[in-house]
């Protein structure tokens, strides 16, 4: 066993550790933040969920995000009388019925490119409904949404507290992130790696792979649903921005800088662009400008990610100690 | 009794006929071998016959149930094993887990249980299955490494691993030992020949006339998209018509 499997849940609980410490390190400022970097990471696992596992490059992820928002903050600001829990449940939920319904239209032929534009264009058609329906605010979106009081009969968890949410989110997140894990650790992450790797020869194995990509797709939905179901009362605003071609880019963005190839990837990704862009808010544009500079030199530099920076660095650690190794043996 | 039968199979690319109506009927045990210069219509009469294509006209049935419509991996669970002109493996995942994959997707379709659901690592059955395998095609000690590094021949012996490992009934080949050295011919040969003993039907398309010749029970000449000659290895060779197109004069190689 080598010093790099200690490494990897070492690391983890460092993490852990910091999210946990946050509310009592830092301001509400950066603490919405790294509620927002969470929210953002598990909409990027969700996208990478699909690229890694399928082979499927969705352009227009972020309609999902858009949906699971809209569905939770309509039910708030409309009041209808649903416990957040379930709102936020029913919010996945009708997240994924969508993406199965896209999964199963748009997966009929396309792949590739096609699928991009595809995906693009219905999530542009979802964002240009939305900014014509009243009930849900037409182009401003709807603001001023309540944090919600969770009632467990025998105690109460008041999320109006930033930090109760905080904590609300970090647990959530971590669900998520441990699911995942587990989930494309196991038998069907193998099938699913097989299906993107080729998918001709996965069917050979007697693999349906039509099935497995709108299974992913559907789940993706459902995750990226998730995710923007708790973004809109920790913002307590929802708008269109939430499902624009932009925020479309951003779990991209994070896999491509955390790296595609690595689980971790979009996580890594999603907190460093959240990194940038705080480090970067006093100056107008250069938030642009740094993300712009850090992907290109990611690209260049390190094609693989951050997360395939450190994997080469661990593999090249390992090659020259089995080296010295040998030439201590001879 | 037919395993494998296929009647008037007719397919075109646009305007070019690749298939003219081809017919073949394959026997339960039999090592069947399809033959013909490049461009003959081997590789797409494989195709139809494994539904990676479909074909504009004719039929084929398996164990006298008709396949025509269904898609390869519905007949990849009726028991249709498969190996590529260019052998085709997960090039990033290890070796052993390319085999574990096919063993699972097996337990899976034939409603067998892979082990505990919640356990993300391979059963201890499925494992040692995996590990026999590796073994009987000489890549037993290999195995975490990475797929995608192995030499041709190498990535030939896996694709066979995998494909054992879906315990086909009937094994479609295309060209099994198309690139590879003498030495690695030989041993393929000989885990045909232990395959073929296994009694496992065997469809393949071969260059190597060495290989048809030890391995074949019946040969079919392809031409052109049409059948010019059809039976055992033997009468075949004599035949004038296949000695024109695709044998040359009397010799042995193509």
């Amino acid at each position: 066993m080598n010093g790099s499997s200690f490494m990897r849940p070492a690391v983890i609980l460092l993490f852990v550790a910091a999210l946990a410490a946050a509310p009592f390190a830092v301001n509400q400022g950066l603490l919405f933040l790294i509620g927002i970097a969470m929210l953002q990471a598990m909409f990027a696992l969700s996208w990478n969920l699909m690229f890694r596992y399928a082979g499927l490059a969705s352009f227009g992820h972020a309609m999902f995000y858009g949906i699971g928002g809209y569905a939770v903050a309509a039910i708030i600001f409309h009041g209808f009388p649903l416990p957040f829990l379930l709102a936020i449940l029913l919010s996945t939920a009708i997240g994924a019925v969508v993406a199965f319904v896209v999964a199963l239209i748009v997966l009929q032929r396309a792949a590739g490119i096609q699928l991009a534009v595809l995906t693009l264009a219905l999530s542009q058609l979802v964002l240009l409904f939305v900014s014509y329906t009243d009930f849900l605010g037409r182009d401003d979106g709807l603001s001023g949404l309540a944090r919600p009081v969770l009632d467990f009969g025998f105690f109460t968890l008041d999320l109006r507290s930033p930090t109760a949410f905080y904590y609300f989110i970090m647990v959530a997140f971590a669900l998520v992130t441990a699911g995942l894990l587990w989930f494309v650790s196991g038998r069907f992450g193998r099938v699913l790696l097989a299906v993107r790797i080729d998918s001709e020869r996965a069917a050979f194995l007697g693999v349906d792979v039509r099935r497995k990509r709108i299974f992913v797709f559907t789940l993706a939905g459902a995750i990226a649903s998730f995710a923007g179901a708790l973004a809109a009362p920790w913002a307590q605003i929802i708008s269109t921005d939430s499902m624009s071609w932009f925020n479309s880019a951003q779990p991209m963005l994070a896999t491509l800088l955390g790296g595609a190839g690595s689980y971790w990837g979009p996580v890594i990704g999603a907190f460093g662009l959240i990194l940038v862009n705080y480090f970067t808010r006093t100056f107008v544009g250069l938030s642009e400008f740094m993300v712009g500079g850090i992907l290109l030199f990611v690209v260049l530099l390190a094609p693989s990610g951050i997360a395939g920076f450190f994997e080469m660095l661990r593999r090249m650690r390992n090659r020259t100690r089995t080296a010295s190794a040998r030439e201590h043996n001879q | 009794m037919s395993v494998l039968v296929a009647k008037g199979i007719r397919k075109t690319y646009g305007s070019l006929e690749v298939l003219k109506g081809v017919d073949l009927s394959v026997g339960a045990g039999e090592t069947f071998a399809i033959i013909g210069p490049n461009g003959a219509g081997k590789t797409t009469l494989f195709k139809v016959l494994t539904g990676e294509v479909s074909a504009q006209g004719g039929s084929v049935s398996f164990d006298g149930k008709d396949v025509t419509r269904l898609p390869a991996f519905v007949r990849a669970r009726m028991g249709f094993g498969r190996t590529f002109q260019v052998a085709r493996v997960f090039g990033e995942l290890s070796i052993f887990t390319n085999v574990v994959l096919a063993i699972e997707a097996r337990k899976v379709n034939g409603g067998e249980s892979c082990g505990r659901w919640w356990d993300w690592r391979p059963s201890a059955d499925t494992s040692d299955e995996a590990r026999s395998l590796l073994e009987s095609v000489g890549l037993g000690r290999q195995g975490d490494e990475e797929a995608g590094l192995l030499s041709h021949g190498d990535k030939k012996r896996l694709e066979f691993a995998v494909t054992l490992a879906g315990k086909p009934r009937i094994l479609m080949l295309d060209e099994p030992t198309a690139g590879m050295s003498a030495a690695d011919r030989k041993s393929t040969t000989n885990l045909l020949r232990d395959l073929k003993a296994k009694g496992i039907t065997i469809i393949m398309t071969e260059h190597d006339m060495d290989v048809i010749f030890d391995l074949a029970d019946r040969l079919m000449v392809l031409n052109y998209g049409a059948v010019v000659s059809q039976g055992d290895p033997v009468t075949v060779r004599e035949d004038e018509m296949v000695k024109q197109v695709y044998l040359g004069k009397g010799v042995g190689h193509a």
